[in-house]
């Protein structure tokens, strides 16, 4: 992924620089940075259809997985593994985010 | 100042902020071994130090803002050196995360007789994959997808189109960390439950809280979008922030494969 990454704004410099480089005259907009800016719009475009259909996508699989609501798991019985405590934590004796066990 | 350089690299000032931030780690280090082990003003060193790094974090990157749009020091090979750091960075990241797959993969591969020999252990009742975390799958993915959408914009001139881009991307990855924290709510196993417990919330609650810096960096983005610091040509902040969204984006499709399918599946 690095690597695609680096090429590709490499390659962005090196042509950048190669086009600048070309002649000693004054560096002037000419048509390839234009189709260059065109061919960004259109990428624009698609990725901005893609977007909105990933979000429809989401949307709907929401909507599907929020309706089914949440199933509620039996309380497993005390293994040794299960709730381990060796020592209290600094703000006292229950996890942060459980449900309260040690008054039972 | 400029007249006189003759060449493009950038010499930097002198800066207080190298060795505040290094006090404010040590603070951080120091203060949170005292209050994880009940020590008297752990929790006050603790403090300071994370304020001390936020802090030094704050004018740090503030100052780099100001060299490149005022100064105008992020010249092309300034750009090219921006790039490379950031691309090692995310190398030690995946490396950091490497860990954590090592350690799940480790317990899962071979589970020991402790936990009865079998992952996931009994008595764990595992989240249903094809529930939350599939849907934050696609969720994740529009993220990135809308990342490139705001990329190309900006390399078109389009500013406006840009900032609406990034306003979709941090509303997905929002959305992301909302029903991450509802599965870590309705979780029926904490981190305190067996290997199972520590491995999982050990790497999703690390990835969890790279999506939170991601997505703040991407605000800032958005809003540097939105004053017209970003340009064709000078964006390199906005480029590290959508490597690390993708970065982000790939941790999260192995977490999904391998440690909430994979890990979670019971015969």
């Amino acid at each position: 992924m690095a690597m695609a990454m680096m090429r590709s704004s490499h390659l962005r410099n090196t042509t950048l620089l190669r086009s600048g480089c070309r002649s000693s005259a004054p560096p002037k907009r000419g048509f390839a940075s234009t189709s260059q800016q065109h061919e960004d719009a259109q990428e624009a475009a698609k990725w901005q259809k893609i977007t909105f259909l990933g979000i429809t996508t989401c949307f709907l699989l929401a909507c599907n997985v929020l309706s089914k609501g949440h199933h509620h798991h039996e309380e497993p019985p005390a293994y040794q593994y299960l709730h381990i405590r060796s020592k209290e934590f600094p703000w006292g004796p229950d996890g942060l985010f459980e449900l309260k066990r040690h008054d039972d | 100042m400029i007249e006189s350089q003759r060449h493009s690299y950038h010499l930097v000032d002198p800066s207080p902020w190298p060795i505040s931030g290094s006090l404010g780690a040590l603070a951080t280090t120091v203060g949170g071994v005292m209050y994880m082990h009940s020590f008297q003003g752990g929790a006050t060193l603790l403090s300071l130090g994370l304020i001390f790094i936020l802090y030094t974090m704050f004018v740090w990157w503030r100052d780099v803002l100001r060299e490149s749009t005022l100064e105008g020091h992020h010249t092309k090979v300034v750009q090219l050196g921006l790039r490379y750091g950031f691309i090692l960075f995310i190398v030690s990241e995946v490396m950091f995360f490497f860990a954590f797959f090592w350690a799940s993969f480790h317990s899962s591969l071979a589970p020991t007789v402790e936990i009865g020999g079998i992952w996931p252990p009994k008595g764990i009742g595992v989240l249903d994959p094809r529930e939350i975390p599939f849907l934050n799958t696609p969720i994740l993915l529009s993220s990135g997808a809308a990342v490139t959408w705001a990329l190309h914009a900006i390399l078109a001139g389009k500013e406006k189109s840009a900032v609406y881009a990034l306003v979709a991307t941090v509303s997905l990855a929002l959305v992301f960390t909302g029903f991450q924290g509802m599965e870590y709510y309705q979780a029926p196993f904490t981190i305190s439950d067996s290997i199972y417990g520590s491995t999982f919330f050990l790497a999703t609650g690390f990835h969890g809280f790279h999506v939170i810096i991601g997505t703040l960096f991407l605000i800032i983005c958005g809003i540097r979008q939105y004053l017209g610091h970003l340009t064709k040509e000078h964006h390199v902040g906005f480029e590290a922030a959508a490597w690390y969204w993708h970065f982000v984006d790939v941790v999260w499709l192995f977490l999904f494969v391998s440690i909430y399918w994979w890990g979670g599946y019971m015969k």
